[in-house]
């Protein structure tokens, strides 16, 4: 039997959540495995609260938040870029696999993006072993 | 104890400026930092073991900010220093450093990358020693993923969650830790679930850890922190060019918005 990865997206509710209401809205069909969390910045989404979303036995962290220029606290995606990018080369050293996070930016008008990288981020997590299997 | 003598004499003079120099004091076999404010009572001056003295500048500046004193540093504690007075938890207007520079034994044994003070003072007292290579870390970097989880999986699971690391790192002042929040750390588990106890503790250390090596001194169950962090920081030093501790204008990278091409 196939596992279903489990997938946490972390939505910004400035532009990602409406981004992913207009995939709805517009029937786009998309992965099924991804459950989206509204936050109010993607800024919001501490390492402690991925680390724990990925200990609790999610397969994967997708951060979802504004185009840079477009955050509504101006430089909220700023430090998710940095922070992230730091947290995804501490879980390469601590034998995670780093594609288990992704950030991305989607936009209120991108509903056929978001539907895309949730796409890719479910068949990029396939590939991998569960993690409640890993930290087992 | 060869260096003993000439950092005595490096530090005597001192006394008559400033109002203590921190250092380490040896009585009844035992050693450990002290303010001294009296010439008689450096004959109990000690040079090792190393021992995080701006932590304890920390405190004591935090008590009598108006205090002028003195502290010996070591290059980590110079980079350790450098670090806390960019978050203003120590005022080095008010400090007069005296730099020791660590045997090439020591260095070799905190596998140091910099084991000499270069930034804020040259070493009064002792040689530079070479840079010791963390072969460890190389080690580390040469295994793939999985075979990097299996070893910090069997090093985190002595972890018996002392917080020796947290309480022993200079750099760790925060009056409230993240790491004894339930929400991220449960309670009464030990070892602490993997990944987060130890993965928050890493993430924190971005940009503030100087690889002064006394969370892993201070590790009852022995795991070799002082590697993951120093991995951590080469990271942190191709991504953004910032090396804790090397200079005293640059911010960390963390607290400052990405650079974008527009």
């Amino acid at each position: 039997m196939m596992d279903e990865p489990k997938i946490v997206a972390y939505a910004c509710t400035y532009c990602s959540y409406p981004g992913a209401d207009l995939a709805g809205t517009s029937r786009i069909r998309y992965s099924p495995n991804v459950n989206i969390i509204r936050v109010l910045c993607s800024g919001r989404v501490s390492p402690e609260l991925i680390l724990r979303t990925l200990r609790e036995g999610a397969d994967g962290v997708l951060v979802l938040g504004c185009h840079y220029g477009d955050c509504h606290f101006i430089s909220g995606n700023h430090r998710t870029a940095k922070r992230v990018a730091v947290l995804q080369r501490i879980l390469e050293y601590a034998g995670i696999d780093p594609e288990r996070l992704r950030l991305e930016w989607v936009s209120a008008s991108e509903g056929e993006r978001f539907a895309k990288i949730v796409d890719e981020f479910t068949e990029t997590i396939r590939q991998l072993e569960p993690m409640e299997r890993v930290l087992a | 104890m060869t260096r003993r003598e000439p950092l005595r004499k490096a530090i005597e003079g001192l006394l008559d400026d400033v109002e203590g120099i921190l250092a380490l004091r040896r009585t009844s076999g035992h050693v450990a930092p002290h303010l001294f404010c009296d010439s008689g009572e450096l004959d109990e001056l000690a040079v090792s073991p190393k021992y995080p003295l701006p932590g304890t500048l920390r405190l004591i500046q935090a008590e009598h900010p108006e205090a002028q004193l003195a502290i010996v540093c070591r290059g980590c504690e110079e980079r350790g220093l450098i670090e806390m007075a960019k978050r203003n938890q120590v005022n080095l207007d008010r400090v007069v450093v005296i730099g020791l520079a660590c045997t090439a034994e020591e260095a070799e044994e905190c596998r140091c990358a910099k084991p000499y003070p270069s930034v804020l003072v040259d070493a009064h007292v002792g040689e530079r020693a070479e840079p010791v290579v963390d072969k460890l870390a190389d080690e580390l970097r040469q295994k793939d993923v999985s075979e990097r989880f299996e070893f910090w999986r069997q090093q985190f699971d002595r972890c018996i969650k002392c917080y020796g690391c947290r309480n022993a790192c200079p750099q760790c002042f925060c009056p409230e830790c993240t790491l004894e929040e339930g929400l991220w750390v449960e309670r009464g588990e030990v070892p602490p679930a993997y990944p987060t106890f130890h993965l928050i503790r890493a993430m924190h250390t971005v940009g503030k850890c100087v690889g002064c090596r006394e969370c892993e001194l201070s590790c009852p169950a022995g795991i070799p922190l002082t590697t993951l962090y120093a991995l951590i920081r080469q990271e942190v030093r191709e991504m953004f060019g910032y090396e804790p501790g090397a200079d005293l204008e640059e911010q960390p990278p963390l607290v400052l918005p990405a650079e974008v091409e527009s």
